[in-house]
């Protein structure tokens, strides 16, 4: 059974009047544990199909079944608890808590879960360790570099075990070398839990780190790519040592 | 989510914005401050008011009169007693019979006394308050010759045999000491003797009686407990009927056959307006503190109104404040509220967290405010006890042991109260910017650069 499917999703905006389409007729399944990077240029949609997949924009027709689900016409608290679930999330600009340590920002997804505090704060300096950040645990956002803090943002998203994790722009902020860093931190990090891992970019250098890369143009797919010359960088065996 | 994780994260946000925090707190501990030092100085000068009317007379005491009466009028019978007896509330009542004192004097040795004789239903004294300065009340069942000394009714005896210079005055020498009466209440022996016309030649034979006690003095009440001789209201009637007959007195045809006042023991203060009412019903006019107690209490109540209000406007002020930072830190934080929502916070425990934070500064406040409150309060009672040690305040005088009078008293109640309203005043505040948290889009906000 397919993971994420997609059928005749459309989403149009209405700005003063007038309709923008932004996505239109997009099918597509996604498989579990698949690696998918999603590339468009700014504009072409892909933010707004990640979007739909997690939940934050509901589509203006069609339907997506996540696990089998129907979530197309989820209510918000339905989404928040399937998203606490099921739904990791690594943003561009990182989206830590300014005032909170690098721990308590790990172990945020588990305290909205209702975890007791000291189990949650084992798991999350576990995963900070997975990270190299096991010297920054008790460092603010403000006081790590940009690398250090998507690394923060990548526990942060793996940390509940989802089934998918969202990625929008991971490496956006980030200069080349810490770009090619967390990649690979996050591909490893994936194919070590059995994750599913969407990627959205326009970045073509990131494409290379996915089995499956989809393009997107104007609203609607481009092309469909299997990669299977895959580079995934660092091998599980030497992360998880 | 738990509540514990809840509430740390509320208290975290709050002690993050150390002095933002800080001045909306001292906005809600002014205002406290203001409502409870207000309230609590209508609540001492409504005590201070209500002793001093206590000691005006029993409050929930109403005397039934019927001295005016005319033959169209109801008679102040026993029958009519015992129908006011059945009314709700009322505890005990009590015929007051005032005999005559050329009637009867009450002798003991050569000391005799002619001094005022009430009738009143002597196993009724204890319900209205009348106490034993020496010896005791009447024990149940006692003999109808069983009677009860008024305070100075010692002193009331004179000595017969002399003309002049015969009585002791109750009144301290020089070292204040009282001197002692010609009798003893509790020692001597007592005696009845009905009063015959100077010509007369028939014999009488005395009554003992049997004194138990004095009484302790209470001009609140009535009979009042001084210079008079207390007994049974049926033994009374007798030494009356007696004295009639040796004196040849017919009985007044136009005038029924009642007492000219009775009191009526009442349940509580609250019970009085509707026994009194029932009272008059029956056809007899009455007098209550009531009648005093009512208007000054609306009063009271007005200035209480007045003084409340006035500090309910700085604590409308305060929740003005709370509101404002709160809306504050929703701009501050949209993009916090956002990304909990993406990570999976449910909106429920977005809201309780805002109103945690808005009822914690209320709670706060109201804390700090009771605290504050109570040592306003001392410092107030302290200078104006102070100050009437020195010029003798009238209304501290008037209000009962004067030393004892405080101006502001904060009850437990008021300090409960007030903190329970000033936790209230914050969750309000904090409804309307907790709401907007929650409607923040959890897109744009982490979209926010």
């Amino acid at each position: 059974m397919s993971l994420i499917c997609l059928k005749d999703v459309r989403k149009v905006y209405h700005v003063d009047k007038e309709k923008i389409v932004a996505l239109g007729r997009i099918n597509i399944t996604i498989e579990p544990r698949e690696i998918c990077c999603v590339l468009g240029t700014s504009g072409s949609g892909k933010s707004t199909l990640l979007n739909m997949m997690a939940g934050l924009e509901k589509a203006t027709k069609g339907s997506i079944l996540i696990d089998g689900k129907d979530v197309t016409n989820f209510s918000e608290k339905q989404w928040a608890l399937f998203r606490q679930k099921n739904i990791g999330f690594v943003f561009q600009s990182y989206n830590l808590m300014p005032t909170m340590t690098a721990v308590e920002n790990v172990a945020m997804p588990l305290m909205f879960k209702g975890m007791s505090k000291n189990e949650r704060v084992k798991r999350a300096v576990h995963m900070l360790k997975i990270v190299n950040l096991g010297d920054r645990l008790l460092h603010k956002p403000t006081q790590m570099s940009g690398g250090q803090q998507q690394r923060v943002g990548i526990a942060r998203a793996f940390i509940a075990r989802p089934k998918i994790v969202f990625a929008d722009e991971p490496t956006g902020n980030l200069d080349s070398r810490t770009s090619r860093e967390v990649m690979e931190i996050m591909v490893a990090m994936a194919k070590k839990y059995h994750e599913t891992l969407i990627i959205v970019t326009h970045d073509r250098e990131i494409a290379k780190y996915a089995d499956r890369v989809i393009t997107i143009h104007d609203g609607s797919v481009q092309s469909d790519v299997r990669n299977l010359s895959v580079n995934s960088g660092v091998n599980e065996e030497e992360l998880s040592s | 989510m738990k509540w514990k994780d809840m509430l740390s994260m509320a208290l975290g946000n709050l002690f993050k914005r150390k002095v933002r925090t800080l001045l909306t707190v001292m906005g809600v501990v002014i205002g406290t401050c203001a409502i409870v030092v207000m309230m609590s100085f209508g609540i001492g000068i409504k005590q201070s008011m209500e002793t001093m009317m206590q000691n005006m007379g029993d409050l929930t005491v109403i005397t039934i009169n019927n001295e005016s009466q005319t033959p169209d009028s109801a008679a102040l019978d026993d029958k009519t007693l015992e129908q006011v007896k059945t009314i709700k509330d009322v505890v005990a009542v009590t015929p007051v019979f005032y005999l005559d004192p050329s009637a009867v004097t009450i002798k003991s040795r050569k000391y005799s006394y002619q001094g005022m004789i009430y009738g009143v239903s002597m196993s009724a004294l204890k319900e209205f308050g009348y106490q034993a300065e020496t010896g005791t009340l009447p024990a149940e069942g006692a003999p109808e010759t069983t009677i009860l000394f008024g305070k100075d009714a010692e002193y009331d005896f004179i000595d017969s045999q002399k003309s002049s210079n015969n009585m002791i005055f109750p009144q301290a020498d020089k070292n204040g000491k009282m001197p002692d009466p010609y009798v003893s209440a509790l020692t001597d022996k007592f005696q009845a003797e009905i009063n015959l016309p100077q010509d007369s030649t028939a014999k009488t034979k005395p009554i003992k009686l049997q004194c138990v006690g004095t009484l302790v003095e209470d001009w609140g009440k009535n009979p009042s407990p001084s210079h008079s001789v207390f007994m049974d209201v049926a033994f009374a009637k007798q030494l009356r009927d007696k004295y009639n007959k040796l004196n040849n007195i017919k009985k007044d045809p136009n005038k029924k056959d009642g007492y000219d006042s009775a009191s009526v023991k009442v349940a509580s203060v609250e019970a009085v307006p509707d026994a009194e009412k029932a009272i008059q019903d029956m056809g007899f006019s009455t007098y209550s503190m009531e009648s005093v107690r009512k208007p000054l209490e609306e009063q009271m109540r007005t200035i209480q109104m007045i003084l409340g209000g006035l500090g309910a406007i700085s604590l409308l002020v305060a929740a003005l404040g709370i509101t404002n930072t709160m809306i504050m830190s929703i701009y501050e934080r949209t993009r916090e509220i956002g990304i909990m929502k993406v990570l999976g916070c449910v909106v429920r425990n977005i809201r309780t967290m805002f109103l945690v934070e808005a009822g914690a500064i209320g709670f706060m406040g109201g804390a700090i405010g009771i605290a504050q409150s109570y040592a306003i309060s001392f410092l107030i009672n302290t200078l104006y006890a102070a100050q009437n040690a020195g010029g003798g305040d009238a209304m501290g005088a008037a209000a009962g042991g004067g030393a004892a009078a405080q101006i502001s008293i904060i009850p437990v109640w008021l300090a409960l109260g007030a903190l329970v309203f000033s936790t209230m005043v914050g969750l309000v505040s904090g409804f309307h910017p907790a709401n907007r948290a929650v409607k923040i889009s959890a897109l744009t906000a982490i979209k926010q650069e």
